[in-house]
C-alpha cells in the first residue's frame, strides 16, 4: 500500500517488511532498503556518545584564555598536554597525557540557550523545529548499522532522555539501563538479567508455557503481521535473556585489571568502562551521561572537585581501554555538551551561564585524527574567532565516521523526505 | 492479450466530476497538436509548457523542483509558481537574458531543448527526442516569444477523467486514461499526455506517464491525474473472488453503516466475516470504548444474558463509565496537543502541570456531558485569557487565581473556554498556529505548502499564507487594554521588588519564586499572561522601512498585505470581525465544510477499526481518497445532522455489524485490510496495555476501584503531568508508543510491536513486581491469594478488619469531641479525616480480603484459573485450557505459585496484547 503524501511510506509497512524480514532490535532497515544514500568508507563500526549534561564551561577545560581579563579567565590554569602546542585545564592531567587521542574543537557555536533544545541540536545535528521532531544520532545508528542478535543495537546508560527516536519511531529507542553499574560488579540490566534466583531453566519453562497457552489465533497468528510480528520479538527476546554474551557484556567483574585498572571508581568512569564492553559485544551506538554542568554559581569548586576529576577520570580511560582493546579506530567517541558557558563571569553567584556561541566538542577514533585542536575562540573565548563550527557539521562528520552518508534521506510517517543532516558537511582535518 | 475493457460510473459521483458535456468544443491532444513543428499552433506557457515539465519529471524533487535546484536551474517543485518559473526559464540570476535556458535568436538552440533532447550534456539524461512533440511542443513557445500567459488563460476550472471509474475483469487487462481540463473561460482540452499520474497502490494498479492503467493484481485503489491545480483520483478494482454481484451472498446488513460497508463489498467481491462472539464482542468494546477491560463479574453477567438487544445495552452503559470519558479526553488531548512541556508558559510560577491538567479536566467533563463536538472546539477555538469585554487585568488575575488557590478553588472546567492551545510554546507564531489549527480541527496537513505548492493537493502557498493571516493577530503574553489600572509589567516588578529579584541578579530567584508560589497559594495577585487578539488594523501601504524589516524575517516576502482566505473557501475581510477566529469557527461548523465534521468522524473510525476510512486518518488530502466514499459521506453529514453528536458517531459505528465482525477470515477477505470487512488485529494502545496490567494484577479490591477511579490511570487527569506522577509518563508507556503530543502527526501515537516490548512483559523488573505483588501492600492479587492459602488467614483476615473498624470509631469519636469543645482547627481536622479516609480504604480491602478467602483456608483454585483467563482475556478459559493450567499447577512447587505463573504467561500471549 502506498499513501501519496510526498511519497510517503506508511507506518504498516515497515512492520509488514520487518516482520519477514525477520531482523534486529528495529523493526527493519527499511528504509535503508528503499533509501537513495549508500554508505561510504567509514571506518568506525559503532559509537560512543558523552553527554555532558547541563553545558560544560568552555573556559576552565578545553579552551582557557589565560590572556583574558580577569572579568573573564577564571580560575584555572593552563597545562600542556602530550601534544606540543595543545593546553587544556590543569584540572583534567590525565586528559592531558593522552591528547593524541581525541581533536578538539573550538569554536562550535549556535544559538540555542535553552537546555533541551540545545540538547536536541547537538543530539541530532538538526536545529530543532517545531514542524518536525528530529532523531537523534543513537536512532539513526541503530538503524542504519545493524547489530548483533543478542543484544541491543543502542544502549543508554543510565537514560537516554526525551524524545529520542524523533519522526524514525518507537522502534529504534534505546535501551535504557536505568543504573550505572558498580566497580567489579556485574549489572542488572532491566528485563534481561534473572533476578530473584530465576535460573536459565525457568527461562526455558516460561518460554514453553507462553507457547502453549498463546494459542488462541491458531494458524492465522502465521499470516497477520502484528501476531506475527510478535511472535519474532518473543523469540528474540527469549534468545537476548538466554544469551551469556548479554549477560557477560554487562558484568564489569570480567574485565581485566589492565583495563579496569585505566578508569576511576566513580560512576561515570564506571559507565565508560561498561561502553567499551557493550562496543566489544556488538552493540552499536552507547549515550553515557555525566551531567551537572550547569554551574551558574559555584563553578570552579564544582569543577575542581567534582566535575573535573570525573571527566578526567572518565574519558581518559575510555580513550586508553579502546586502544588497548584495539577498537579506538573502529569505534567513534563524541564528547558534548548542549552549550558553552558565559566568558563573562557572573560575580553575583561566581559561576558562568548559558553560552551557546562559544563551546567545545571532543571527538576521537573511527579513523578521526586525534591529537589536534580544530577552529578558535575569539581572544576572550565569545564566539568564534574566524571559522564557525556548526552543530551540523560536526554531526556531518560523526556519521561519515561510521559510513553513514549523512545526506540520505528518510521519510516521515507524514510522507516528507527529510536528510539525516542537511546542513553542513563533515569537517576535512578530522576525517582525512 | 485481450484488452477487454469494462468502464463504469461511479455510483455517487460528486458534482466536480459530473459527466462532461461531449458537446462542448474539445481540443485535441497535445501529440496532434504539437507533432510538427511546421504546423504547430502556440503552446501556452501555463497550460502546456509547465505541465508538460512537471509530467517529465523536470520539477520533480530529484531534478530541478529541489529546494537548491539541479545545475544552477530551479524549477518550483511540480510546477505551481509560473511566474518564477518563467523568470528562472527566461532569465539568468541578474535579471538579463543573456545565456538562458532560452534563446530568443536561435530558438533551437535553447538550453531547454538541447539539455532535455540530450543534445549536450544533461545529467538528468534524456526527456524526450528531438523533433518529438514534446520537443516542438517547447519549441513552438520559445519561437513564439517564450511568453508569461497566466493572465491570458484565465483561472483553471476543473478536472475531468474518462472512465470515471475502472472494473477489471481479469488481471492484467489494460485501460487508457483519458483527461480533459476545463477551464473557466469554456475551454476544454485533452490533456492527458501532459498530465502526471501516480497510482495509490501498485501492487493492484500500476499507471504509465501516458495514462495506460494495468491490472497487477486482486484489490482496489486508486490512479490519481495531476495537471495544473487539479488532482482527480480514480477508483480502480478488480475482484477478489467471482462472488460479485449476482453471485454475491446474503449478507444481512442491519444499520446503514453496514448497507454502505456491504454495498462496497459486494462490489470488490469480498464476502464480510461473521459476527464476533459475545465475548469478543465484550472485550473489543470495552477496551475500543473505555480503554479499561470488562471486570470477571461483568463477563460473566453479560454471557449469561439473554436479551437479544444486549450489545446495545452495553454501548449505552459504558458511554456513562469514567472509563470512556477519560480515554476519548485522552484522545482529544492528543488531536490537540495536550503537552506539559510546551506549556511552561507560567514563567516564574511553574504551573506548566497545572495547566496541562486543566486542559485535560476541561474537555472530561464536556466528554461525559456529551457536550456537542463543534461547542467544545468552540471553547478551544475561541478562547481568550479574559472571560468578559469588560474583564481588566487585574479582574483576570483574579479570576486565574481562583482557579489555582489552595482554598474555595473556582473549578476551572466550568469556564466558558480553554485558552492554552493557544499558549504553547509550539504555536507561537502564526505559521506555526496555522499548522496546528488544520491538523487538529480539520485532519489537514498543510505543511508542505508552506514552502511550495501542496504536491498532491489543491494548496498552494497563497493558500496557505492566506490561511496563515488568520492567526497573525492572535497572541500569548502580556496586553494593556484601556482599563487596565494594572498590568502584567506592573506586577511582575512589584513582586520581584518584594522578593530583592532584580532579575539577572538570580540570587534571590528561588525567593522570588517561593513569594509567587505563596502568593497563589493564597489567591493573592500573581502576573499571569493572557491569550489576547491584537485588535485589526485597517489595511495600508506599508512604508519602506517595514517591507525592509519584513524582508529580513522572512526573505519571501514581496511587500502585498494578505488578504486572510478560508482553506478552499472565501477571502475574508478581518476588520469586520474582531477576532478573526470568529469567522473560522464558523466556517468550521457549516454543513458544508468539508473537512471539520469528516476528519472527527475518521479519526473516530481509526480508533475503532485500526485504520481510517481515509488512512492515514489525519492526512486528508485530494488524492488520498476515502476507501468508501458513501460511508464517510455518510457518517459524516449524520454527525452534522445529529448536532455534532459525539455519542450518536459512536453508536452508529459500534452498533453495526462492521464493528462487530470478527478477525476470522473468509476466502475472499484475508487479504481486505481497508474495506473493513473483517476485524484487524490491533496491538493495544500504551495507555490501555499500562493500565491493563495494572488491573489484571490487582487485588480484587483494588481491581474494581482501578475500574472505577481515573487518578491513577494512563488514562487519568494525571497522565499528562510530569513523570513522577502515577499513571504519567514513564518508561512503561514510552516502550509502547504513548504520544509525546509535540507533532503535528497523528503516526505519534505508534501501535507497531517493538522488542523492548516484549521484553517488558517477558521479564521487566517493574513487571515482575506487579505480577509477583512484590509491593505486599496488599494491593497485589497473587499477595491475596497467597495470604488466602495459609490456613491462618482467615483468622487474620478477621482480625485485621476488626481493628481497623476501631480506630475508625476512634478516629470519628475524636472529631465529634473536639468539634464540640471547639478545640479542633482546620488543619487538625483535615488531618484526623485524612487519617479516617485512609481507614476506611483498609477497611474495605480487609472486607474483600476475608470475602476472598474460602473457610478453613482451602482456596478454589479452579476459580482462581478461571479467574486468571477472565483477568487477562476477558474471558473463561477453554476446557483444553483449563486441563493445561491444572496439570501445570499441579506440578508447581505451590499451588499459588502455578497461578502466579500462569498469570504472567497470559498477561504473555499476544491475545492479551491485542484488541481482537
Amino acid at each position: 500500500m502506498k499513501y501519496l503524501n510526498c511519497d510517503g511510506i506508511p507506518r504498516r509497512d515497515f512492520l509488514r517488511v520487518g516482520a519477514l524480514a525477520g531482523m534486529g532490535l528495529s523493526l527493519s532497515n527499511y528504509l535503508s532498503l528503499a533509501g537513495t544514500g549508500g554508505v561510504s568508507g567509514g571506518k568506525a563500526k559503532a559509537a560512543i556518545f558523552v553527554r555532558l549534561g547541563g553545558g560544560p564551561s568552555h573556559m576552565d577545560t578545553f579552551d582557557l584564555k589565560p590572556g583574558a581579563p580577569s572579568t573573564h579567565r577564571g580560575e584555572f590554569n593552563e597545562i600542556p598536554t602530550n601534544v606540543p602546542g595543545i593546553r587544556i585545564s590543569e584540572h583534567l592531567p590525565k586528559l592531558a597525557k593522552c591528547a593524541d587521542k581525541y581533536a578538539i574543537l573550538r569554536g562550535v557555536s549556535h544559538t540555542l540557550a535553552a537546555h533541551e533544545l540545545g540538547s536536541l541540536y547537538m543530539g541530532s545535528g538538526n536545529r530543532p523545529i517545531p514542524s518536525l521532531s528530529f532523531p537523534t544520532y543513537g536512532a539513526v545508528i541503530s538503524k542504519e548499522l545493524s547489530g548483533v542478535p543478542e543484544l541491543p543495537s543502542f544502549v543508554a546508560i543510565p537514560q537516554q532522555g526525551a524524545n529520542p527516536t524523533g519522526y524514525l519511531g518507537v522502534e529504534y529507542g534505546p535501551f535504557e539501563t536505568g543504573a550505572t553499574p558498580q566497580p567489579g560488579k556485574p549489572m542488572e540490566i532491566r528485563g534481561l538479567s534473572l533476578k530473584n534466583g530465576v535460573t536459565l531453566e525457568d527461562v526455558d519453562r516460561r518460554q514453553d508455557l507462553v507457547k502453549r497457552y498463546d494459542t488462541a489465533f491458531g494458524d492465522f497468528a502465521k499470516e497477520d503481521k502484528v501476531l506475527a510480528g510478535m511472535d519474532q520479538f518473543g523469540q528474540k527476546a527469549y534468545q537476548m535473556m538466554r544469551s551469556s554474551k548479554a549477560r557477560e557484556a554487562f558484568d564489569l567483574s570480567r574485565e581485566s585489571m589492565s583495563i579496569s585498572g585505566l578508569f576511576g571508581k566513580d560512576q561515570f568512569s564506571q559507565s565508560c568502562l561498561l561502553a567499551t564492553r557493550l562496543v566489544e559485544s556488538g552493540v552499536r551506538f552507547i549515550t553515557v551521561n555525566l551531567g551537572g554542568w550547569d554551574t551558574h554559581s559555584n563553578n570552579w569548586a564544582t569543577l575542581k572537585t567534582r566535575l573535573c576529576p570525573q571527566l578526567d577520570a572518565g574519558l581518559s580511560g575510555l580513550f586508553l581501554a579502546l586502544e588497548q582493546k584495539g577498537m579506538l579506530d573502529s569505534t567513534a567517541v563524541f564528547v558534548t555538551g548542549e552549550f558553552g558557558r558565559t566568558p563573562k563571569i557572573n560575580t553575583s553567584r561566581g559561576g558562568r551561564d548559558h553560552y551557546p556561541r562559544a563551546m567545545f566538542c571532543l571527538l576521537a577514533g573511527g579513523g578521526m585524527k586525534g591529537g589536534q585542536v580544530i577552529g578558535e575562540s575569539d581572544a576572550k573565548g565569545e564566539g568564534p574567532k574566524d571559522r564557525v563550527i556548526t552543530p551540523d557539521e560536526v554531526a556531518a562528520t560523526f556519521y561519515r565516521t561510521l559510513g553513514i552518508d549523512h545526506r540520505k534521506e528518510y521519510h516521515t510517517p507524514s510522507g516528507r523526505p527529510v536528510m539525516i543532516v542537511r546542513y553542513g558537511e563533515p569537517i576535512k582535518e578530522l576525517i582525512g | 492479450m485481450k484488452h477487454h475493457v469494462l468502464l463504469l460510473l461511479a455510483l455517487l459521483a460528486p458534482a466536480a466530476i459530473a459527466p462532461a458535456k461531449e458537446t462542448a468544443a474539445k481540443l485535441p491532444a497535445a501529440s496532434e497538436r504539437f507533432g510538427s513543428l511546421a504546423k504547430a499552433e502556440e503552446p501556452s506557457f501555463r497550460r502546456h509548457v509547465v505541465p508538460l515539465m512537471s509530467r517529465l519529471g523536470c520539477s520533480g524533487r530529484e531534478c530541478h523542483g529541489a529546494f537548491s535546484g539541479q545545475g544552477g536551474f530551479q524549477l518550483s517543485l511540480f510546477g505551481y509558481d509560473f511566474e518564477k518559473d518563467h523568470k528562472a526559464i527566461t532569465q539568468d540570476d541578474n535579471g538579463g537574458e543573456a545565456e538562458v535556458r532560452v534563446n530568443a535568436k536561435e530558438p533551437l538552440e535553447s538550453l531547454i531543448l538541447t539539455k532535455g533532447a540530450m543534445l549536450t550534456k544533461h545529467k538528468g539524461k534524456e526527456r524526450f527526442k528531438k523533433d518529438s512533440w514534446e520537443y516542438n511542443l517547447l519549441a513552438k513557445w520559445i519561437q513564439g516569444g517564450a511568453k508569461l500567459d497566466v493572465e491570458q488563460t484565465g483561472d483553471f476550472d476543473r478536472l475531468e477523467v474518462l472512465p470515471k471509474e475502472i472494473v477489471f475483469n481479469k488481471p492484467g487487462e489494460v485501460v487508457q486514461l483519458k483527461v480533459l481540463a476545463h477551464w473557466k473561460d469554456g475551454t476544454i482540452e485533452d490533456v492527458t499526455q501532459i498530465t502526471r499520474f501516480r497510482s495509490n497502490d501498485d501492487s493492484v494498479s500500476a499507471v504509465s506517464d501516458t495514462g495506460k492503467v494495468e491490472n497487477k493484481g486482486k484489490g482496489d485503489t486508486h490512479v490519481v491525474a495531476f495537471y495544473d491545480n487539479g488532482v482527480l483520483p480514480i477508483p480502480t478494482m478488480l475482484a477478489m473472488s467471482e462472488f460479485t454481484a449476482g453471485k454475491y451472498p446474503k449478507v444481512p446488513t442491519r444499520t446503514k453503516v453496514d448497507e454502505l460497508v456491504v454495498a462496497k463489498l459486494r462490489k470488490a467481491g469480498i464476502v464480510p466475516s461473521e459476527v464476533c462472539t459475545d465475548a469478543e464482542f465484550l472485550r473489543r468494546v470495552h477496551l475500543d470504548l473505555t480503554a479499561t477491560p470488562p471486570t470477571p463479574h461483568e463477563v460473566r453477567a453479560f454471557l449469561a444474558d439473554k436479551s437479544p438487544d444486549k450489545r446495545a445495552k452495553k454501548i449505552d452503559e459504558l458511554m456513562k463509565t469514567p472509563g470512556y470519558a477519560g480515554w476519548w479526553t485522552t484522545l482529544l488531548c492528543d488531536f490537540t496537543g495536550n503537552n506539559r512541556q510546551q506549556l511552561n508558559t507560567g514563567g516564574d510560577l511553574q504551573l506548566n502541570d497545572r495547566f496541562s491538567r486543566q486542559w485535560y479536566d476541561w474537555i472530561y467533563k464536556r466528554v461525559a456531558e456529551n457536550t456537542p463536538y463543534d461547542q467544545l472546539v468552540a471553547g478551544i477555538v475561541l478562547a481568550k485569557g479574559r472571560t468578559r469585554p469588560d474583564q481588566n487585568y487585574e479582574d483576570y488575575v483574579k479570576e486565574m487565581v481562583g482557579y489555582f488557590r489552595k482554598e474555595d478553588r473556582t473549578d476551572f472546567t466550568e469556564r466558558a473556554d480553554m485558552p492554552y492551545f493557544w499558549q504553547r510554546n509550539n504555536v507561537r507564531k502564526a505559521e506555526e498556529k496555522s499548522l496546528a489549527f488544520a491538523h487538529t480541527f480539520l485532519g489537514v496537513r498543510i505543511e508542505c505548502a508552506q514552502c511550495h505548492k501542496h504536491p498532491f493537493d489543491q494548496w498552494t502557498q497563497t493558500d496557505f499564507k492566506q490561511f496563515q493571516a488568520f492567526f497573525e493577530p492572535v497572541s500569548y503574553g502580556s496586553t494593556k487594554k484601556p482599563g487596565d489600572d494594572l498590568s502584567y509589567g506592573e506586577l511582575t516588578r512589584a513582586i520581584q521588588k518584594e522578593a530583592g529579584y532584580e532579575g539577572k541578579n538570580d540570587k534571590n530567584r528561588e525567593k522570588y519564586r517561593r513569594i509567587l508560589a505563596e502568593r497563589l497559594r493564597e489567591g493573592k495577585l500573581v502576573p499571569i499572561q493572557e491569550v489576547y487578539v491584537r485588535p485589526p488594523e485597517k489595511p495600508r501601504k506599508l512604508s519602506e522601512k517595514e517591507i525592509e524589516q519584513k524582508k529580513k524575517r522572512d526573505p519571501n516576502f514581496n511587500g502585498r498585505v494578505i488578504t486572510p482566505k478560508i482553506l478552499g473557501g472565501e477571502e475574508v475581510m478581518l476588520n469586520e470581525f474582531p477576532d478573526p477566529r470568529k469567522p473560522l469557527m464558523e466556517w468550521l461548523r457549516g454543513k458544508d465544510n468539508p473537512y471539520f465534521a469528516a476528519s472527527f468522524v475518521n479519526r473516530t473510525w481509526a480508533a475503532y477499526f485500526g485504520r481510517g476510512i481515509v488512512e492515514p486518518a489525519d492526512d486528508m488530502n485530494l488524492a488520498n481518497p476515502p476507501s468508501n466514499r458513501e460511508l464517510m459521506d455518510y457518517l459524516a453529514q449524520g454527525f452534522v445532522k445529529s448536532g455534532f453528536n459525539i455519542q450518536w458517531l459512536h453508536r452508529e459505528i459500534l452498533n453495526s455489524d462492521t464493528y462487530q465482525r470478527s478477525w476470522k477470515t473468509t476466502p475472499s477477505n484475508a487479504l481486505d485490510e481497508k474495506n473493513f470487512s473483517h476485524a484487524l488485529i490491533r496491538r493495544l494502545p500504551a495507555e490501555v496495555v499500562f493500565d491493563s496490567i495494572a488491573m489484571a494484577t490487582a487485588s480484587t479490591a483494588n481491581f474494581t476501584k482501578i475500574a472505577a477511579d481515573l487518578e491513577n490511570r494512563a488514562i487519568g487527569p494525571n497522565a499528562s503531568i510530569s513523570g513522577k506522577a502515577r499513571g504519567g509518563d514513564n518508561y512503561t508507556l514510552g516502550i509502547f508508543g504513548k504520544p509525546a503530543r509535540n507533532m503535528n502527526c497523528d503516526c505519534e501515537r505508534t501501535a507497531d510491536p517493538t522488542l523492548l516490548q516484549t521484553i517488558y512483559t517477558r521479564n521487566d523488573p517493574s513487571f515482575l513486581q506487579l505480577v509477583d505483588s512484590a509491593k505486599r501492600d496488599g494491593s497485589g492479587w497473587i499477595d491475596e491469594l497467597r495470604r488466602a492459602a495459609s490456613p491462618e488467614s482467615s483468622k487474620n483476615a478477621a482480625a485485621k478488619l476488626e481493628k481497623y473498624r476501631k480506630s475508625r470509631a476512634n478516629l470519628t469519636e475524636q472529631r465529634a469531641r473536639r468539634e464540640k469543645d471547639r478545640l479542633l482547627a482546620e488543619k487538625d481536622r483535615q488531618k484526623l479525616e485524612a487519617q479516617m479516609r485512609e481507614m476506611d480504604e483498609l477497611i474495605v480491602r480487609a472486607q474483600a480480603e476475608l470475602a476472598g478467602v474460602p473457610q478453613a483456608g482451602k482456596l478454589d483454585f479452579d476459580r482462581a484459573i478461571e479467574e486468571v483467563f477472565f483477568r487477562t482475556v476477558s474471558r473463561p478459559p477453554t476446557k483444553d485450557e483449563f486441563a493445561k493450567a491444572r496439570q501445570d499447577l499441579d506440578a508447581a512447587s505451590d499451588k499459588v505459585t502455578g497461578v502466579r505463573e500462569l498469570l504472567w504467561a497470559m498477561l504473555n500471549t499476544r491475545e492479551f496484547m491485542v484488541n481482537h
